[in-house]
């Protein structure tokens, strides 16, 4: 039988928890004690989440035992407090002290409660709080006279002479209750405006790092190495001087590219065709530059991928890579590889070099970094980048989940 | 005559850079035109030319240290991509540099410069290296740890620091150990830009020996020595331009 009702209790107790911790899920909860929780998800739907969050927390410390331990210890203090009274005024019962001071010391503790954790809608509201206490005092001193009236063994013009110190001690004890409540609302409203005010500055300091962030990441993706700049432009001059019809080509070639690379600082997004298409111009210049001998490259990027959306710049700094870290150090040159597949709904994005291999070239990892980074804006965790040692060179891959799902 | 040596390893600047010094220095006679490192040191020691001309990034050896095992035996002029730190300390130095992409007019002043110093010795690079190295991040070399080779039918792998010498064998490289030896198929000058300059010397073009395992050297005329090594019957010859190494 009690196993019974703790085992209740437990499980009413734990419905309210999960209600104060997501109101919103318990309101679409079915079953046959969901329309109670759907009322007081109503009622908790007029805190703010600060105020549900810190009920919960409280809820929570103090449930099953500890809860009514606390109450029975205020039970003690409070008669505690009546039996003073009774000494004080000896005029009253025992009884009546006792059940007095613990009436008024808990509607004094759920009053404080409940300006704990409501203040905002007491403070917003603080006259009608006052008028509504005011009411209820004046009910109850009502009330309480018309027990008396019944009870007592005094005269009914004896019983009517007492109202006005009947009405003077509630609106006392009203007061008592009142005052403390509305001093803790206001205190914990103030407390609740500075946490909100941090809170928001928090939240605007965030944004402006991460826009910093991202205008940073701009700034990087524009960016054109000098080297390749100027290293392309004396093969152009170089060309142009022996006159050869190539040098018209290589022009075209970094034409494309730097529009390709320039354009993109515009748009955050790009297809994998226009990708490819920026990677071959950039690998065609390269070409020419090394010579055929010291790199060959292959792109194999299947029609129905190339009208797939993905975040600009991502591939080229994979190609830039491998060329920097595995081709140019490699004293026999070597062969890029790009490729796209799918493969149940998951995009694979590949970048295979026949360079040198991982550690001979250490580089700052700045270009990866940045390449992980933009995938983890545009994908969160659904994408993933992998760098592994082939034999020879690098394999640089890119997994991605939802390769739909960019934002 | 002058002789020149090119290291450059982009096809269309070497051959830029050729042009250029045919116009700018018709006497100078180009002896090795190299595409990286490792054979710009080859031929440097093979042809022993009077200048070079190094590109600094290149495949194998980099340009700086082509240049730190010239040492004084050369007039150095370095060709860069634009960078600033290797720039400021070019201008520290007394070292000429070329920026990329070369133009005729500060070609030509390049060439008069190591024209009117031809007589003198070639300036200390010593200093002016050590400062570049420092500055320029991602060129310290990669250095080999072990070393695959074949011996009859099994592949060995032998640890660097166990090999007492390398003796170039046309497009083989010899490698003696204690009690051993085996081919490897990589040329000595490949090997060479992997191993560390301070524990393996050059005593040859063809020779490389582990310090640490040199007996002793004994002089056998006016300009050449031979170094007996430990644990191993024979003598190796170091030439001229390895003499120094003995010097005390």
């Amino acid at each position: 039988m009690w196993r019974r009702i703790a085992n209740w209790h437990r499980r009413w107790e734990d419905g309210y928890l999960a209600l104060f911790a997501r109101p919103a899920r318990a309101q679409a909860a079915p079953g046959q004690a969901s329309a109670r929780y759907r009322n007081a998800a109503l009622a908790l739907d007029t805190l703010s989440s600060v105020e549900r969050q810190q009920l919960h927390a409280f809820s929570l410390a103090y449930r099953g035992a500890r809860g009514y331990a606390l109450l029975g210890r205020l039970a003690v203090a409070f008669s505690l407090v009546g039996a003073l009274l009774r000494l004080a005024f000896p005029a009253t019962g025992w009884i009546a002290a006792i059940a007095a001071a613990n009436a008024a010391g808990f509607a004094l503790a759920f009053g404080i409660c409940g300006a704990w954790f409501n203040y905002r809608k007491l403070v917003l509201r603080k006259w009608h709080f006052l008028a509504r206490m005011a009411r209820n005092a004046l009910l109850a001193t009502l009330l309480l006279w018309a027990i008396f009236l019944c009870f007592s063994d005094l005269s009914p013009p004896e019983i009517l002479g007492r109202l006005p110190r009947m009405l003077a001690m509630m609106a006392g004890i009203g007061l008592m209750i009142a005052v403390p409540m509305l001093a803790v609302g206001v205190l914990r409203n103030r407390q609740h405006e500075a946490l909100t005010a941090q809170l928001e500055r928090d939240a605007e300091r965030e944004r402006l790092a991460r826009a910093l962030s991202e205008s940073q990441l701009r700034l990087l993706r524009a960016q054109i190495e000098p080297h390749f700049l100027f290293n392309t432009l004396g093969a152009v001059q170089q060309l142009a001087q022996q006159g050869a019809p190539r040098a018209a080509e290589l022009t075209a070639d970094l034409i494309a590219f730097l529009r390709a690379s320039l354009g993109d600082m515009r748009a955050d997004q790009s297809s994998l065709d226009a990708e490819f298409k920026l990677v071959g111009s950039y690998l065609k210049v390269m070409q020419v530059r090394l010579g055929e001998g010291r790199l060959r490259f292959t792109l194999a990027l299947p029609p129905a991928l190339a009208p797939l959306r993905m975040p600009g710049m991502i591939l080229l700094t994979l190609a830039e890579n491998a060329i920097k870290h595995g081709i140019e150090p490699a004293l026999r040159g070597g062969e890029i590889a790009l490729s796209a597949s799918v493969q149940d709904g998951v995009l694979h994005l590949r970048v295979a070099d026949s360079g040198v291999g991982m550690g001979a070239t250490p580089g700052s990892g700045m270009g990866l970094e940045n390449v992980r980074h933009r995938l983890r804006l545009a994908y969160g965790d659904d994408a993933v980048l992998t760098l592994e040692d082939a034999d020879p060179g690098v394999v640089a891959a890119i997994a991605i989940a939802h390769p739909e799902a960019v934002q | 005559m002058t002789t020149v040596l090119v290291a450059e390893d982009e096809p269309l600047m070497r051959e830029r850079l050729l042009d250029m010094l045919a116009a700018a220095w018709p006497e100078a006679r180009v002896v090795l035109v190299a595409e990286n490192g490792n054979d710009a040191w080859d031929g440097f020691l093979e042809h022993e030319p009077e200048v070079a001309f190094l590109d600094i990034r290149m495949p194998g050896l980099s340009g700086l240290e082509v240049a730190g095992r010239i040492g004084k035996l050369a007039h150095v002029v370095f060709v860069t991509a634009y960078d600033q730190y290797a720039v400021d300390a070019f201008d520290a130095g007394a070292v000429d540099y070329l920026l990329k992409p070369v133009q005729a007019e500060r070609f030509e002043k390049a060439v008069a410069r190591i024209r009117a110093r031809l007589d003198l010795r070639p300036a200390d690079l010593g200093a002016l290296l050590g400062h570049l190295k420092a500055a320029l991040p991602g060129m310290r070399p990669e250095r080999t740890r072990w070393l695959k080779a074949s011996v009859g039918r099994q592949i060995r792998v032998i640890d660097v620091d166990e090999v007492l010498f390398f003796q170039s064998d046309t497009k083989y490289t010899r490698v003696v150990l204690p009690g051993f030896e085996a081919l490897v198929r990589t040329p000595l000058k490949d090997l060479l830009s992997g191993l560390d300059p301070q524990r393996f010397w050059q005593i040859h073009r063809g020779t490389v020996v582990n310090a640490t395992a040199i007996a002793a050297a004994e002089r056998i005329d006016a300009e050449r020595l031979q170094v007996s090594v430990r644990g191993c019957e024979e003598t190796l010859t170091v030439s001229r331009t390895f003499a120094h190494l003995f010097r005390d």
